[in-house]
């Protein structure tokens, strides 16, 4: 899986989750200024990011400096390079 | 201390019958029972005998911002609808309800059996096969906890008053509106929005069944269940829905030149600290009397009972002697759960705002299915057909399981 993959996994999650309009998914997006989340999405959104990428993000610290879909989508894409996720296909839900 | 006089203004369902209170009188007035076949989605549970249920409408969901949405389950839908619905109906517009009260002055008190049995099945279904706590999302909790339905509607409307939930399963509803009275009484609040809400889902039909309390021999012909006071009764149908009333103190109702549908004059609420399952007929007199008594009414000026009789065996027999007792042969007595179903904690508040109708339109709705009144059930005044009669003062009885009891007194008034 590549960066671009990953992110158009991620963009149908707040599509599909949290109905954000797909125009609204820019980089610069702040996620809870711009995206209109809030605590409580950020908890879903860290578990649907780790059911979708098969990745485990709840207890990682770099996660708290996360403010951006950008930063998002650098963090996850991170994520999934490290733990060799992006190799296999995506977990069912 | 002068208590303030309480008054109804607003008026709010959800029920078998549709969308709204009108839709709940038409389906009353035209007699129709809204009681389905559950046999293709209930027949896969093993040893369910009961196959038949009155379910609610469908609601378009997405009216709801999604914020508010995702902590909200069927019942909770329900009860926001009914809820929006009262406002309108007190107000003319549901925006402008802020407008008449004082920050913290408006109430919400809606009461159900439990939290969303749907959420709270799919919940275990989520973290029991692997006992994985990973599997729960960060919202289920929210629709299962007790007091689901009264703070999503606070949480969607931004009420900041008292706001509580009432769990008494089939009393949770009056039980709501008796404890909103007590508040808008003792001045702690200008009005509570206050009702009850429920969801239909197996395990609640299937705990009825376990008890031998659930319909069960009507499955190939649905639309003759429930049967409450009948001969042939075989117990409960369950329903969904929400009823949700505005309670208002009267001062601050004529000033603002309510509408106003009637006085709360009484409640009474006990308990029979006697069986679990059982109603107790010494303890249902208790609660009537005393109700009767707080409301400064005499037997002899109630005009209509709008009886609990869900159509259970013991249960009907036990309220027809207490009407017996207390009322004789002289008041006319309906159930409307031949028509809606038990909608359990969404009963009491649905059926007094039928009451309402009725005292609003002078006629008393029968009881449907009631083809043979059964003996234990006699020496009442079972109204069978509709009857047109002038409706000044009404009691409303819920009675649930714990031995929990509750009436309510209400008049007719002119806000004037």
């Amino acid at each position: 899986m590549d960066k671009q993959q990953a992110n158009s996994r991620i963009a149908a999650i707040f599509e599909t989750e949290f109905e954000v309009a797909p125009d609204r998914l820019l980089p610069e997006a702040h996620l809870f200024q711009d995206l209109g989340l809030d605590s409580i999405d950020i908890v879903e959104m860290i578990g649907a990011l780790q059911k979708e990428f098969g990745i485990q993000l709840r207890d990682s610290e770099e996660a708290r400096a996360i403010r951006t879909l950008g930063n998002l989508q650098d963090f996850v894409f991170n994520e999934i390079v490290k733990s060799g996720a992006g190799d296999s296909p995506a977990p069912q839900s | 201390m002068k208590l303030k006089r309480v008054v109804i203004t607003g008026l709010g369902a959800v029920t078998p019958m549709g969308v709204g209170v009108e839709a709940l009188r038409a389906g009353l007035a035209g007699g129709r029972c809204a009681t389905v076949s559950r046999r293709d989605e209930w027949q896969h549970f093993l040893n369910m005998h009961s196959l038949v249920a009155a379910p609610g409408p469908d609601l378009n969901e997405k009216i709801v911002p999604r914020q508010n949405r995702r902590s909200m389950s069927r019942m909770s839908f329900y009860g926001h609808d009914a809820a929006r619905q009262a406002l309108a109906d007190a107000f003319g517009s549901e925006a402008t309800w802020p407008e008449h009260f004082s920050p913290g002055r408006l109430g919400c008190i809606i009461g159900s059996t439990t939290g969303s049995p749907i959420a709270l099945s799919q919940t275990f279904e989520m973290m029991l096969p692997d006992r994985d706590i990973g599997k729960l999302n960060a919202v289920s909790f929210f629709q299962c906890v007790s007091h689901t339905v009264a703070m999503n509607v606070a949480q969607c409307l931004g009420i900041t008053g008292s706001v509580l939930a009432t769990n008494s399963a089939c009393a949770s509803g009056l039980q709501a509106v008796g404890a909103a009275y007590d508040l808008v009484r003792l001045g702690r609040q200008d009005a509570v929005l206050c009702g009850g809400a429920e969801e239909l889902h197996p395990s609640v039909t299937g705990s009825f069944d376990v008890l031998f309390a659930a319909s069960a021999r009507y499955n190939d012909a649905p639309s003759e269940t429930p049967r409450p006071f009948d001969r042939d009764r075989d117990g409960i149908v369950c329903g969904e829905g929400a009823g949700i009333l505005l309670l208002e103190d009267f001062d601050h109702a004529r000033e603002r030149g309510a509408k106003v549908y009637a006085e709360v004059l009484g409640y009474h609420t006990c308990a029979s600290g006697d069986h679990i399952s059982q109603s107790n007929r010494a303890a249902l007199i208790r609660c009537l009397r005393q109700a009767l008594e707080s409301a400064d009414t005499r037997p002899e000026q109630i005009d209509y009972v709008n009886a609990h009789a869900a159509g259970t065996v013991q249960g009907d027999a036990e309220e027809a002697a207490t009407i017996r007792e207390i009322f004789g042969d002289r008041v006319p007595v309906s159930s409307l759960k031949g028509n809606l179903g038990h909608t359990l904690g969404a009963s009491g508040p649905i059926e007094l705002i039928a009451t309402l109708m009725m005292m609003r339109d002078s006629v008393i709705y029968p009881t449907l299915h009631l083809a043979n009144p059964a003996s234990d059930c006699a020496g009442i005044r079972h109204i069978t057909v509709p009857v047109s009669q002038q409706i000044d003062t009404i009691i409303k009885n819920s009675f649930a399981f714990g031995g929990i009891n509750a009436a309510l007194v209400c008049r007719k008034i002119s806000p004037n």
